[in-house]
């Protein structure tokens, strides 16, 4: 059996309130294997994004551990999860984020600039290979303000996989797009599970589910279902 | 190749223009503030040591009768001595463009071999001739004479002789002549002798060998050659020792850059904290951007260098342009300073090190400034990075009894609510503007209060004039000629001595002037502080000022004192403590003094006029004038009060003009803070600007709500700095008291300093606002609301 690319064990995650706290995760058990395409489906509220930003260490468990490509992360220090973090997860957004005084490439080359992972001669070609493996590299040298919304989340994509990261997390990357450019974004993502890559997305799409190799629900913050496809 | 992250350092540097511009220009305000004054230091310092050092100022000056060369030759023998130099003043008028002007004229022993305060030529002919006359430089612009001229010079009532001016030089040991209204000479002992002036030398100036040396060992020194001129024969009628290596303004001047130099560091501060408020703003702005760069792997470190970096660059740009600037200024402040202390500073560099210094400072305020906001925003979480909403609004107590106002109109509410939105922001901009605000206020004050001291101190001489006598006359006979006079009020024949204490110890001090009316005077009623004044039925009664007084303390009311007067020991008890302003002097009976110095015989008149006027008193004096040569009593000189005044309040307020300087430079920088605070709170509510426009609101009402908002804050820091005015006048008032003349401390702030400053503040507030109003009026609806 494959060694599990994430795990995370008997997670909680609770936030304070002004109401009392707020249980977002509730023990959570989970394995993703390498190159697996997981969708993690519920309604607002029900833990997905907190999922994401546990597996992405940009957020602690209250209890339990998280694992990504055998890394305790959850035991981190700060200055050591933005390393780990800038070399081992991409992550997209719904909201695209780019920086919006960088151009596409410029954006693209910033992992590589701030994880120091390619010699700085090479991160520009780099970051063109890219820019072209997800079809916008004619857009490399504008600034995001003047892309669609369909190009500013491939080069989101083309920043998250810079570093050649173990797992590419995704949330709710096509919820600011059209149904089509949705579409194409979805297919893109499967193609990157299909070529060896782990991809983890939070989504409300439907479609995405027929495309992912694993669907997993969540509703108050606990796992309720698993579909295997 | 620039790396992706250090492009966009610069290009969020260049996109936020108005903000870099604002940042730039608040480092920039402090450090040409600080700047000018280190620069102005550095020179003047340079100029008071090496260049007064090297004239070889006199270590003492010893008063006596005729120095011949024989005498010279024995002092100068002295082991404890490197030289001696022998000369003589002489007190006349010079008619020039601009007037009968009161001159003083010097001449040495040997003009050629200049031993002690050495002269430095700078125009024409050195040593002066026989029958020329050689201008000190302070005082050429002064007298407007030029080379070559003909100087028309006369010594009391003798005949004017014209005078060739055969040259310009300059002597640092004195005080400007244009300062003091004198116009200081050098001539010949004969061209003295031509005027019929006393020509023979009684000045002895000593230079001594060990230059280190204290005051008090100066004097000791002094007190052997006091000795030695006695041991011939001669009386000593004056010791003077000035502190060694210090000009004679040098301790004002001092005070005075050092008081500047605080004000300086303090604009410097204040700029600091502008910074602050700029850079936690523009982190603000960026919190999403720094969530995204840390959810993509970027460490706290490299975040905070980037933004830490931006503080440097912006520093050094700001240094770039405010050294030069800070230089220019400071040079031409250190000429007028120069010129206060007769130095002449065109040739001295500003030293590498004062550069380099405040380019060091310059660099490194925004990045000290900028580090707390800096490290905190680098170690935000990026969840609450990317979740952030901007500006929030809680109803603390501001919004509490707000909300229950029902009476005030919307947007005005809106204002007051804005203005307590960002509390820690708008504090910093008030501590800003009511330091500025402050410091006008505390200058406002200490001016009136420098008025009301030269008030004081005329109200306690009540005439009109002053004249001095060739030669000393029998009070009764000059008082009659003077009180025939034609628009003569009251006049009074004075006495004079110049003192010296003799301590317990042996020890004496240094000389100064007893002025001595008749006992029963009416035209001299100083504010007694200690004891009383002196009476008809006083014995050797002496009254001090507290200047006196607080230079020898043992002269205590009730004190027996031992004073030197014209060689002669005396026993006097101190009656009264006076305050009749910053020189030395104490005050006893013409009938005990005139016996001790002229035989009963007095050489000074004071004399009120019946008319008030300028124009009077000068008519008034020039018939003195020729009344009194008529009756046979010549006069040396003569000073019109008013003269005397403008002489006094030139030195006194020139101070207080300096601080209103500095308190503008703060009320800059206070105006480029609210400037920035205002254009911050503009960027971060486009969205409730769009928000309010969508719903109705009018270009004229979004104006005024970020008006009153800035007239709110400028308001509170007018009212902050009423009573933030009280202790600044106290600390100025006591500043000044310690080096210039003591001032009552005025606790009220001067009406019409308080309504200026409100008029400067709002005018400040309306031009800072002017812009954010103006951007928050121009943006579009629907970018308003799409901004993020």
């Amino acid at each position: 059996m494959p060694t599990p690319m994430i795990v995370l064990d008997r997670v909680t995650k609770t936030y304070p309130g002004t109401a009392g706290p707020f249980t977002a995760l509730a023990d959570v058990s989970l394995s993703i294997s390498s190159a697996e395409f997981v969708v993690v489906v519920g309604q607002s509220g029900s833990g997905k994004s907190t999922l994401l930003s546990l597996l992405a260490g940009i957020d602690r468990p209250s209890s339990g551990a998280v694992q990504v490509g055998g890394t305790r992360v959850d035991a981190l220090s700060e200055r050591a999860m933005s390393e780990w973090r800038g070399m081992a997860v991409g992550i997209v957004f719904q909201f695209f984020q780019l920086l919006p005084t960088l151009t596409s490439a410029e954006n693209v080359m910033l992992p590589m600039d701030f994880a120091r992972t390619w010699p700085s001669r090479e991160r520009r070609d780099r970051a063109m290979s890219l820019l072209a493996r997800l079809g916008v590299a004619d857009q490399a040298d504008k600034l995001p303000s003047t892309l669609s919304g369909g190009q500013q989340q491939r080069v989101a994509v083309a920043r998250a996989l810079a570093n050649a990261p173990s797992v590419l997390l995704a949330d709710e990357p096509t919820g600011n797009l059209d149904s089509k450019t949705a579409q194409s974004m979805l297919e893109l993502l499967g193609s990157l599970a299909q070529e060896g890559q782990t991809v983890v997305m939070v989504t409300h799409e439907r479609d995405a589910q027929r495309l992912a190799s694993r669907t997993i629900q969540l509703a108050d913050g606990r796992v309720v279902s698993e579909t295997h496809a | 190749m620039l790396s992706p992250r250090w492009r966009k350092v610069l290009r969020d540097v260049w996109l936020h223009k108005a903000r870099t511009v604002l940042v730039v220009a608040a480092i920039a305000v402090g450090i040409v503030g600080a700047g000018a004054v280190l620069d102005t230091w550095s020179l003047v310092r340079r100029v008071t040591t090496a260049e007064f050092d090297a004239s070889l100022p006199a270590s003492a000056t010893l008063l006596t009768d005729s120095i011949d060369q024989a005498l010279l030759v024995r002092v100068r023998a002295m082991p404890a001595l490197a030289d001696a130099q022998a000369r003589r003043t002489v007190t006349a008028s010079v008619r020039t463009r601009n007037g009968s002007q009161a001159a003083m004229l010097f001449a040495t022993d040997d003009f050629a071999r200049n031993r002690v305060g050495v002269l430095k030529p700078e125009q024409g002919e050195w040593p002066p001739r026989d029958g020329s006359i050689v201008i000190e430089s302070s005082s050429v612009e002064y007298s407007a004479v030029q080379l070559g001229d003909s100087l028309s010079t006369q010594f009391g009532d003798r005949d004017a002789a014209a005078l060739r001016v055969s040259g310009i030089t300059r002597d640092v040991g004195l005080a400007p002549g244009w300062m003091e209204h004198i116009v200081y000479a050098f001539v010949t002992q004969a061209t003295l002798r031509q005027l019929g002036a006393p020509a023979s030398l009684n000045e002895l100036q000593i230079l001594v060998k060990n230059r280190s040396m204290n005051r008090e060992a100066v004097r000791r020194v002094a007190a052997d050659v006091k000795s030695l001129v006695e041991s011939t024969g001669r009386a000593v009628s004056d010791v003077a020792v000035p502190e060694p290596g210090r000009h004679v303004h040098a301790a004002q001047i001092g005070s005075l850059l050092f008081t500047q130099g605080a004000f300086g560091v303090l604009a410097l501060l204040l700029s600091g904290i502008l910074v602050v408020n700029l850079i936690s703003a523009m982190l603000a702005g960026q919190l999403r951007e720094i969530g995204i760069m840390k959810a993509i792997g970027a460490r706290p470190a490299q975040i905070a260098a980037m933004y830490l970096a931006v503080a440097l660059v912006l520093g050094l740009v700001a240094s770039a342009i405010a050294i030069p600037i800070a230089a220019v200024i400071g040079r031409w402040y250190a000429q007028f300073t120069a010129d206060l202390l007769n130095f002449d500073i065109s040739g001295f560099a500003i030293p590498s090190s004062v550069i380099l210094l405040q380019l060091g400072v310059g660099a490194l305020l925004p990045v000290v400034a900028a580090t707390i906001p800096v490290v905190k925003g680098s170690r935000i979480g990026v969840n609450d990075a990317l979740r952030d909403l901007g500006i929030s609004f809680t109803a603390g107590t501001s919004g509490a009894w707000l909300s229950k106002t029902g009476s005030i109109a919307r947007p005005f509410l809106l204002s007051l609510r804005n203005a307590f939105r960002r509390r820690q922001r708008m504090a910093l901009t008030l501590v800003t503007l009511s330091t500025g605000g402050a410091v006008y206020l505390g200058a406002v004050n200490l001016r009136a209060a420098i008025v009301a001291s030269v008030d004081m101190l005329f109200a306690v001489q009540p005439f009109d004039m002053s004249v001095r006598l060739a030669e000393p006359h029998a009070p009764d006979s000059v008082e009659a000629v003077v009180r025939g006079v034609a628009g003569v009020a009251r006049a009074e024949a004075w006495a004079g001595a110049r003192a010296i204490l003799r301590r317990n110890d042996g020890s004496v001090g240094d000389a100064f002037p007893i002025a001595a009316p008749p006992a029963a005077t009416t035209l001299l009623v100083p504010r007694i502080v200690d004891g009383r004044w002196m009476l008809p039925s006083d014995t050797n009664a002496l009254v001090v000022n507290r200047r006196l007084l607080s230079e020898e303390p043992t002269m205590m009311v009730g004190s027996r004192v031992t004073l030197l007067i014209a060689g002669m020991a005396s026993e006097w008890t101190v009656v009264g403590a006076v305050e009749t302003g910053p020189s030395l002097a104490a005050y006893a009976a013409r009938e005990t003094i005139a016996p001790m110095v002229g035989s009963g015989r007095v050489s000074a008149v004071v004399v009120s006029g019946s008319v008030n006027g300028a124009a009077a008193d000068f008519e008034l004096l020039q018939r003195l004038r020729s009344s009194l040569a008529d009756a046979g009593f010549p006069i040396q000189s003569g000073q019109l009060m008013t003269q005397q005044r403008s002489v006094i309040e030139d030195h006194l307020l020139m101070v207080a003009g300096f601080l209103g300087s500095m308190s503008l430079l703060m009320i800059v920088v206070g105006g480029l803070g609210l400037a920035s605070t205002m254009s911050l709170a503009v960027l971060e509510r486009t969205r409730e600007i769009g928000v309010m426009r969508a719903i109705g609101a009018r270009h004229r009402s979004i104006v005024a709500i970020v008006q009153i908002e800035g007239l709110v804050i400028a308001l509170l820091s007018w009212l902050v700095a009423l009573p933030l005015s009280l202790p600044m006048s106290v600390i100025l008032g006591r500043a000044f008291g310690r080096v210039m003349l003591e001032v009552p401390v005025i606790l009220v702030p001067e009406t019409s300093g308080v309504l200026v400053w409100l008029a400067v503040v709002v005018g400040v507030s309306v031009v800072a606002c002017a812009w954010p109003a103006f951007r928050a009026m121009r943006v579009p609806v629907a970018r308003a609301l799409a901004y993020e």
